[in-house]
């Protein structure tokens, strides 16, 4: 028998074991397989090898598992709850923030009114309106954001060290 | 007629779209099941590249707190084993190369330290631990002294059957890498099987 045959049928073995054969080749590998006993044995121990992964099994130790079931679970409420209190924390910043701009757009006339009557510069009735009430309004509207930041809080409603 | 139709939706729903949907909303119960469900064949696949049962274990659970963190990553139109053990292939490389690294700077301290003669760490690997018969310590030994790339290749296309596209995305190689890997892992089996193994 040519020698490329039995290179052709270990290559063929191979093939079928890792990602399958068409059906032409599948009957020339067994019709070979049945007449070379050295490409038999070949087809053999390759098949052993596959199944001798199936003999590795493993003992599960239940406490284990519930271990880390609960670590999981424990960490996926943690985690909702406080992506929970972003979303309403980023829904009242949006809040303050709208809020901000509204009120500013109303405040500013009657500010501008005042300052008129004083006889104050335009100039120095914008900076008096940005610095006593747009900035501590802004600053209000995101301190909830950035409090642990700003406030230097480190740990999470659980009390546990983020 | 709604109820009906919501519910056939959900009964048609793929359950890797069931999987990201749970996991983006932090369902504990979904995901404590999840992890039942998997627990077995992360630890398995762990246990292959860590050839250590007490890390595979370890690993284990940082696996699932990386998926939680990482869920928005998670689209659900692959399945999910391979993005789970992708997840965990990459902490166990973390680990393995931390330890390497803690094993140099033992070593360096060692020599330094003349008088300090610690003895080698002792363990019972988990391939001897799982091997009951004298055939499945052959095994076991064959199992053991193959490189952990090998092991995982053979596990994800034996044990797990995922495709090779898919052992490519959790190995993150080409398709004709993790081919070849196959192949040559499974030779080096026969190899140390010494052709002579009965099926175990």
């Amino acid at each position: 028998m040519p020698l490329e045959n039995h290179e052709k049928a270990r290559f063929l073995l191979h093939r079928s074991l890792v990602e399958g054969i068409s059906l032409e080749d599948r009957h020339w590998l067994d019709a070979h397989v049945e007449q070379c006993a050295e490409c038999g044995r070949y087809a053999d121990v390759s098949a052993c090898a596959v199944r001798a992964l199936d003999c590795f099994v493993l003992e599960l130790d239940p406490a284990a598992a519930l271990r880390v079931e609960n670590a999981v679970r424990s960490r996926a409420e943690a985690m909702r709850s406080a992506e929970a209190r972003g979303k309403s924390l980023l829904i009242g910043t949006s809040v303050a923030l709208f809020l901000t701009f509204a009120g500013s757009a109303v405040m500013w006339r009657p500010l501008a009114w005042l300052a008129s009557q004083w006889s104050l510069p335009s100039q120095v009735c914008q900076i008096v309106f940005v610095v006593f009430w747009l900035l501590p309004s802004l600053l209000l509207a995101f301190l909830p954001l950035f409090r642990r930041r700003l406030l230097g809080e480190d740990s999470d409603n659980n009390g546990q060290t983020v | 007629m709604v109820a009906v139709v919501t519910a056939f939706s959900r009964v048609a729903e793929p359950e890797s779209q069931c999987i990201s949907r749970a996991l983006r909303r932090r369902d504990s119960e979904f995901i404590g099941r999840l992890v039942q469900q998997y627990h077995y064949r992360l630890l398995r696949y762990l246990v292959f590249w860590t050839s250590r049962r007490e890390q595979a274990e370890d690993l284990v659970q940082e696996t699932w707190l990386r998926v939680l963190e990482h869920a928005g990553r998670y689209n659900g139109r692959l399945r999910f084993e391979p993005w789970l053990f992708s997840i965990a292939r990459n902490l166990a490389i973390d680990h393995l190369r931390k330890q390497q690294t803690a094993t140099q700077k033992h070593r360096t301290c060692r020599e330094d330290e003349e008088g300090l003669n610690l003895p080698a760490p002792e363990f019972e690997s988990p391939f001897f631990a799982a091997a009951r018969s004298e055939d499945a310590q052959r095994i076991a030994a064959a199992l053991g002294a193959l490189e952990p790339i090998y092991r995982e290749a053979l596990l994800l296309r034996f044990q797990e059957e995922l495709s090779l596209a898919e052992i490519a995305q959790v190995a993150g190689a080409q398709v004709s890498t993790v081919s070849s890997r196959i192949q040559r892992g499974l030779s080096m089996l026969q190899a140390s099987l010494g052709g002579g193994v009965d099926a175990a």
